[in-house]
C-alpha cells in the first residue's frame, strides 16, 4: 500500500466514526425530528451514507480492505438497529437482526474466490508469519478474544433485578363453544347478528368496505353504521374501554401501561384483523379469567364483559372496533 | 421346438418380468377382497346399529357401528414406562429416526428414476453422458440400499416401543386400520423385493436403451408407485390422529376404511410430505456428494462428485420451491377443519416454533444462493457477474429480516414501556401474513435471478436479439418484484379472506420469472459462445459446505416441523376421540424440543454417514481393480464432461 493509500484509508476511518453519531443524533429520538416514524431524512441520511462510501470506493479507486469492511458493516448494521430505528427494539430482536447481519457479512466476505482471498489473507498472514507485527497482532488477537468471551460470562452472571421475560401466548386457541348470559355459542359457526347490509341480510365480511371512512353520526345513516354508533356508545361510554385500549383503539388509553401485558392494541394488523369474528367474541365475554390453558400465566387484566354488557352489546361493540380500524374479521372461505 | 433369437429372447423375458411383477403389485388386494366378503356375510346375521361420522356429517351418512369404542385410557394399565424416563420421548426419537430414513428411502428412487430415464434419453445423442447419468443414478441407489434396511430395523424399534409403552393406544389404533394393516405388511414385502432385482439387475439388465434397460426403468416406475402407497397408508395413521374420520364420536369405526383413511387432513399432509421427502432427498444426496467430494483425492473424482452434488442440490430445489405453498394450504386446511388447531399453530402456543421454522427456511435460500455463488467460481467467465453477488445477497438479507421478524416480540415490561406498545411501529408490521409471503416471494426470485446468472455464466450470447431478450428478462424480473412488493403492501389494506387470494397473483409472479426467466434464458443461449468448459471440481470447498448446510437445515426442519404437527393435538392420541391420560400429556417446552430435535438430527446424521461409509466400502475393492485399468490405459484422461 502506497502512502496516501494508507493516508486515505484512516481519513474514511475517522470519517465513518464521526459520522456514526452524527447519524445517531439525526435519527435518534427527541430532536428535531419525528421519534415514532422512519422519517424521510433518516432513509436519506442512509442512501447518502451508502452513495458516498461507494464513491470513495469505487470510483477514487480507495478500496477498503475486506478485513476493515467487515467490521465496519457490523458497526453500522449495529447503529441501525440500535439507533436510528426508533423507538427502540428489544433485545431479542436485536440480538436476531445482528445474528443475521453477522453470518451475512461472513458470506459477503467469501462470495468470492477474490473476495475470499482477501479476506482471508491477513489472518493467515497473522496466524503464520514470523515477523513483529504478526507476532503483536497475534497476541493482541488471542488476549482479545477470550477477553471479550470473559466480558460476556461475567455480564451474564451479574444477578439481575429487571422483572423476567416471559413468552406469552396472546392469541391462545379458544374453546369450541362458551356459554354467554346462559346461551352456547359454538365458535366455529357463529356469526355477529349486527353484521346487517342495507337490504336486511347478512353482510359479508369485506362488503362493509363501502362504510368506512364515513362519519357514523350525522344524521340518517344506514342500518350498519347505526349499529357502529351503537359500538361506540359502548366503547366511550357504558363500558370505557378507551381507558385502556385508547381513543384511537392503539393500546394507549390512560390507564394501559399500568398493566402487564398492556392492553391489545387494535389498529395493528396483528391483533383483531388476524381474528375471526367469534374470537373477538369469546375475549371480550369472557376476558382473563376464562383464558385457557395455555395463556399461561393468565394475567391479562381484561375484565369478563359478560358480566356488564349484554350479548347484543358485545356484539356491537365489535363491529364498532372493525369499523373504527378499518380491518376485517378473519375469515375462511 | 421354439427358436428364439437373442434379440427375441430378450423382449420376451423383459414381458414375462414385467407381467409378473403386475401380478405380484395386485397381490395385496387379495385379502382385502376376501375380508370384504366376510365381513359383509357376518353384517347380515345380526340386526346391524347406526351411528354418526364425526366429521362426515352429512344427511344419510351413517355408518354401522363395527369396533368397540376408544374409551378411557387408565395411567399405568394402559401404558408402559422405563423408569422415569418419559415415554414419549422414546417414542418421539423412534418416529423421528424412522421417518427420516423412510423419507430419505422414498424419495432416492424418484430420483433415480429421473436421472435413469435422462441416461436412457441421452443414450441416443451422446452415449457418454448418458452412461454417465445411469451411473449417478446407480450410485445414488447403492447409497438408498443400505438405508433401506436400516429403515426397516428403525420401523421394527417403532412397533416395538409402542407395543412396551403405548400399547392402549396401539391397540385402539390397529384396530381401526385392521383391514388395511396387512395390506401395508405386504406392500412392504412387494417393495423389497422389487427393490432388490432393481438394484441387483441394473448391470445386467443394461442395454443401453434397449427393452431392458426400458423394463429396468419400469421396475423403477413400480419401486416409486409402491413406495408412495406405502407412504400415503402410513400417513393415513398420523392424519387420522390429528383429524379423525369414518368414526363416531366415542371412536366407534363405522365400517367404511376408506373414510377413515380418507380423512379432512389427510391429503394436503400427503402432498406436503411428498414435496418435502423429496427436496430432503436431493438434500442428503447432495451432501452425500460433499461429503465424497471433500475426501476426494483425485481431481477426477472430485469433478464426479462435484457434478453429482450440483444435480442432487438442483433436485432437491425443484421440489422445495413448491413447498411452501403447499405449506400455506395445509394451513388453511387445518384451520377449516378446527379453528382451535389453527391458532394453537399459527398464534398460539406453537407459534414460537414458526419462528425456528422461518429461520430454517431463511437458511435453505441463502445456503442455496451462496452455493450459485460459489459454484460459479468453476465457471470461467463468471467474473463479469461478481460484482451482482453482492447485491442478491443484500436483497436476501432483507427479506430474511422481514421473513424472520416475529410479531409477538419477546421484551421485558421496561422494553414495552421504551416501545410505547406491543408492537413496534416500524418493524411490528413485518409479523402479519402480507410481509411473509412478500419476503418468501422475494427470497426465491432471488434465487432464480442467481440460477439465471449461473446458467449464462460461461457464456457468451450470440443470438442477434440477445439485447432485446435482456431488456425483456429485465424487465420480467422487476415487474414481477414490483408486483410481489405491491401486492404485499396492498395486502394491509383488505380482508384476510381476500388477502390470501393475493397469495396467488404473487406466486403467480414468482413462478413466471421462474419458469418464462429461465425459458427466454436458455433461448438466448442457444448456440453462444463458450468461453470455457466448467472446471467440476473446482468448486470451493465452501460451496461444499454450503450444501452439507443445506441438508442439515432440511433434517432440522422436518425435525421442528414434526414436533408441531404432533404437539398441536395437545393433550390427545387422536383428536377429540382418545385422551392422553399419560404423566407425559403436557406439551413439551421449546427449549425441551430443541435439544430434542437437534439430538435426532444429530443421530440421524451420525447413522448417515455410517450408511455412507459403508457404501464406499462396498465400492473400495471394484475401485482398485478400476483404478489399475485405469492406469494401464492412456494418461493424461479429460475431465470428465459439464452437462446440466
Ligand atoms: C382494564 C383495562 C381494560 C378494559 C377496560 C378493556 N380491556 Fe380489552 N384488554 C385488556 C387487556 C390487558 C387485554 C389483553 C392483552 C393481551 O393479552 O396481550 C385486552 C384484550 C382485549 C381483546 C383481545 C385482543 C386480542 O388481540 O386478543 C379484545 C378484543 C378486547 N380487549 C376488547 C375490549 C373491549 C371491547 C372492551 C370494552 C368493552 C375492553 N377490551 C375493555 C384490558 C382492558
Amino acid at each position: 500500500m502506497s502512502k496516501f493509500k494508507i493516508k486515505a484509508f484512516f481519513a474514511q476511518l475517522l470519517a465513518l466514526i464521526l459520522a456514526a453519531p452524527m447519524i445517531a443524533w439525526a435519527g435518534g429520538g427527541g430532536g428535531p425530528f419525528d421519534a415514532g416514524t422512519f422519517s424521510a431524512i433518516k432513509v436519506g441520511l442512509v442512501v447518502f451514507a451508502i452513495f458516498s462510501a461507494w464513491l470513495i470506493k469505487d470510483k477514487m479507486g480507495l478500496p477498503l480492505p475486506k478485513l476493515i469492511q467487515a467490521p465496519l458493516l457490523w458497526i453500522i448494521c449495529y447503529i441501525g438497529f440500535r439507533v436510528i430505528l426508533q423507538p427502540p427494539i428489544p433485545f431479542s430482536l436485536l440480538a436476531m437482526y445482528m445474528g443475521v447481519c453477522t453470518v451475512c457479512i461472513f458470506l459477503y466476505c467469501s462470495l468470492t474466490r477474490p473476495s475470499w482471498e482477501e479476506f482471508s489473507h491477513p489472518i493467515a498472514v497473522m496466524l503464520r508469519e514470523d515477523h513483529a507485527t504478526a507476532k503483536m497482532s497475534r497476541y493482541a488477537t488471542f488476549l482479545i478474544i477470550p477477553g471479550l468471551i470473559a466480558a460476556q460470562t461475567y455480564n451474564q452472571m451479574l444477578p439481575k433485578f429487571g422483572e423476567p421475560i416471559e413468552l406469552r401466548t396472546v392469541h391462545p386457541a379458544p374453546p369450541a363453544s362458551i356459554n354467554v348470559h346462559k346461551k352456547l355459542v359454538t365458535l366455529q359457526t357463529a356469526e355477529n347478528p349486527f353484521r346487517i347490509g342495507d337490504d336486511g341480510n347478512y353482510l359479508k365480511v369485506g362488503d362493509e368496505q363501502k362504510y368506512f371512512g364515513g362519519n357514523a353520526w350525522t344524521g340518517d345513516v344506514p342500518k350498519f353504521l347505526q349499529e357502529v354508533q351503537q359500538g361506540g356508545v359502548v366503547f366511550f361510554g357504558t363500558a370505557g374501554c378507551f381507558f385502556c385500549h385508547g381513543d384511537n383503539l392503539d393500546g394507549k388509553g390512560p390507564f394501559s401501561f399500568a398493566f402487564n401485558p398492556i392492553p391489545a392494541n387494535f389498529a395493528d394488523p396483528g391483533t383483531i384483523s388476524q381474528l375471526q369474528e367469534t374470537f373477538v367474541f369469546w375475549r371480550v365475554a369472557k376476558g382473563g379469567p376464562d383464558l385457557s390453558r395455555e395463556a399461561f400465566p393468565w394475567a391479562s387484566a381484561m375484565p369478563p364483559w359478560e358480566k356488564h354488557l349484554t350479548t347484543n352489546e358485545i356484539w356491537k361493540v365489535i363491529i364498532f372496533e372493525y369499523w373504527h380500524t378499518g380491518f376485517f374479521p378473519r375469515t375462511w372461505g | 421346438m421354439l427358436n428364439l433369437s437373442g434379440e427375441k429372447k430378450k423382449k420376451v423375458g423383459a414381458w414375462l418380468l414385467l407381467s409378473m411383477i403386475g401380478m405380484l403389485v395386485l397381490l395385496p388386494f387379495a385379502p382385502a377382497v376376501v375380508m370384504a366378503a366376510e365381513e359383509a356375510a357376518v353384517e347380515e346375521a345380526k340386526e346391524p346399529e347406526k351411528a354418526k361420522d364425526v366429521f362426515y356429517k352429512e344427511e344419510g351418512e351413517f355408518g354401522i357401528v363395527s369396533g368397540p369404542p376408544a374409551g378411557e385410557l387408565v395411567y399405568p394399565d394402559d401404558y408402559g414406562s422405563y423408569g422415569d424416563f418419559q415415554s414419549r420421548t422414546i417414542i418421539w426419537i423412534s418416529n423421528q429416526q424412522h421417518l427420516y430414513f423412510g423419507s430419505f428411502v422414498l424419495a432416492v428412487p424418484m430420483f433415480v428414476w429421473v436421472m435413469e430415464l435422462i441416461g436412457i434419453l441421452q443414450y441416443e445423442k451422446n452415449p457418454k453422458v448418458g452412461k454417465k447419468f445411469d451411473d449417478l443414478a446407480h450410485e445414488m441407489m447403492k447409497i438408498s440400499l443400505t438405508a433401506y434396511s436400516v429403515t426397516a430395523i428403525l420401523g421394527g424399534i417403532l412397533i416395538f416401543s409402542f407395543l412396551a409403552l403405548y400399547p392402549g393406544f396401539f391397540r385402539y389404533l390397529s384396530g381401526i386400520f385392521k383391514p388395511v394393516m396387512h395390506i401395508y405388511a405386504l406392500l412392504f414385502i412387494l417393495e423389497s423385493g422389487v427393490l432388490y432385482v432393481y438394484y441387483y439387475g441394473w448391470d445386467s439388465m443394461n442395454d443401453g436403451n434397449g427393452d431392458w434397460k426400458w423394463s429396468h426403468l419400469s421396475l423403477g416406475t413400480i419401486l416409486n408407485a409402491v413406495g408412495i402407497v406405502l407412504m400415503v397408508m402410513a400417513n393415513t395413521w398420523v392424519s387420522f390422529m390429528m383429524s379423525p374420520a369414518g368414526v363416531d364420536a366415542e371412536g366407534r369405526f363405522l365400517g367404511d376404511i376408506w373414510k377413515v383413511m380418507h380423512n379432512p387432513l389427510m391429503v394436503p399432509v400427503v402432498v406436503h410430505r411428498i414435496l418435502g421427502n423429496a427436496a430432503f432427498g436431493g438434500g442428503v444426496v447432495a451432501a452425500y456428494a460433499s461429503f465424497k467430494f471433500l475426501s476426494a483425492k483425485t481431481l477426477e473424482e472430485k469433478a464426479h462428485y462435484d457434478w453429482m452434488s450440483y444435480i442432487a442440490m438442483f433436485m432437491g430445489i425443484l421440489a422445495l420451491i413448491p413447498l411452501p405453498f403447499a405449506g400455506y394450504w395445509l394451513m388453511r386446511e387445518i384451520y377449516a377443519y378446527r379453528q382451535q388447531m389453527g391458532i394453537t399453530l399459527m398464534g398460539g402456543l406453537l407459534a414460537w416454533v414458526f419462528i425456528m421454522q422461518a429461520t430454517m427456511i431463511a437458511t435453505l435460500f441463502i445456503t442455496v444462493n451462496y452455493y450459485l455463488f460459489q459454484a460459479m467460481g468453476r465457471m470461467p467467465g463468471s467474473e463479469r457477474y461478481y460484482k451482482y453477488f453482492k447485491v442478491l445477497l443484500a436483497i436476501l438479507v432483507v427479506a430474511t429480516i422481514a421473513w424472520l421478524t416475529p410479531h409477538t416480540l419477546v421484551m421485558t415490561p421496561a422494553e414495552l414501556k421504551a416501545m410505547g406498545g406491543a408492537q413496534h411501529p416500524v418493524v411490528g408490521n413485518y409479523g402479519v401474513m402480507s410481509a411473509k409471503n412478500t419476503a418468501i416471494n422475494t427470497m426465491i426470485t432471488t434465487t432464480v435471478v442467481s440460477f439465471i446468472i449461473y446458467q449464462r455464466s460461461n457464456f457468451k450470447l450470440t443470438v442477434p436479439w440477445a439485447w432485446k431478450g435482456n431488456i425483456f428478462l429485465a424487465m420480467l424480473i422487476l415487474g414481477a418484484e414490483v408486483n410481489i412488493l405491491f401486492l404485499g403492501v396492498y395486502g394491509y389494506f383488505i380482508p384476510a379472506n381476500v388477502r390470501i387470494g393475493l397469495s396467488v397473483p404473487q406466486v403467480a409472479s414468482t413462478l413466471s420469472v421462474l419458469f418464462i426467466g429461465v425459458a427466454v434464458n436458455t433461448k438466448m443461449l442457444k448456440g453462444a459462445e463458450s468461453i470455457g468448459e466448467i472446471r467440476w471440481g473446482k468448486m470451493s470447498v465452501r460451496g461444499a459446505y454450503a450444501l452439507f448446510m443445506l441438508a442439515v437445515a432440511f433434517t432440522w426442519t422436518m425435525a421442528v416441523m414434526g414436533y408441531l404437527r404432533s404437539s398441536v393435538r395437545l393433550h390427545w392420541h387422536v383428536n377429540e376421540i382418545l385422551r392422553d391420560n399419560s404423566p407425559w400429556a403436557f406439551t413439551n417446552p421449546l427449549g425441551y424440543a430443541g435439544n430434542i430435535n437437534s439430538l435426532n438430527v444429530l443421530l440421524f446424521w451420525t447413522m448417515l454417514l455410517f450408511v455412507f461409509w459403508l457404501s464406499a466400502l462396498a465400492g473400495a475393492g471394484k475401485k482398485k481393480v478400476e483404478a489399475e485399468e485405469a492406469a494401464a490405459a492412456a494418461v493424461g484422461k479429460a475431465v470428465p464432461a459439464g452437462s446440466h
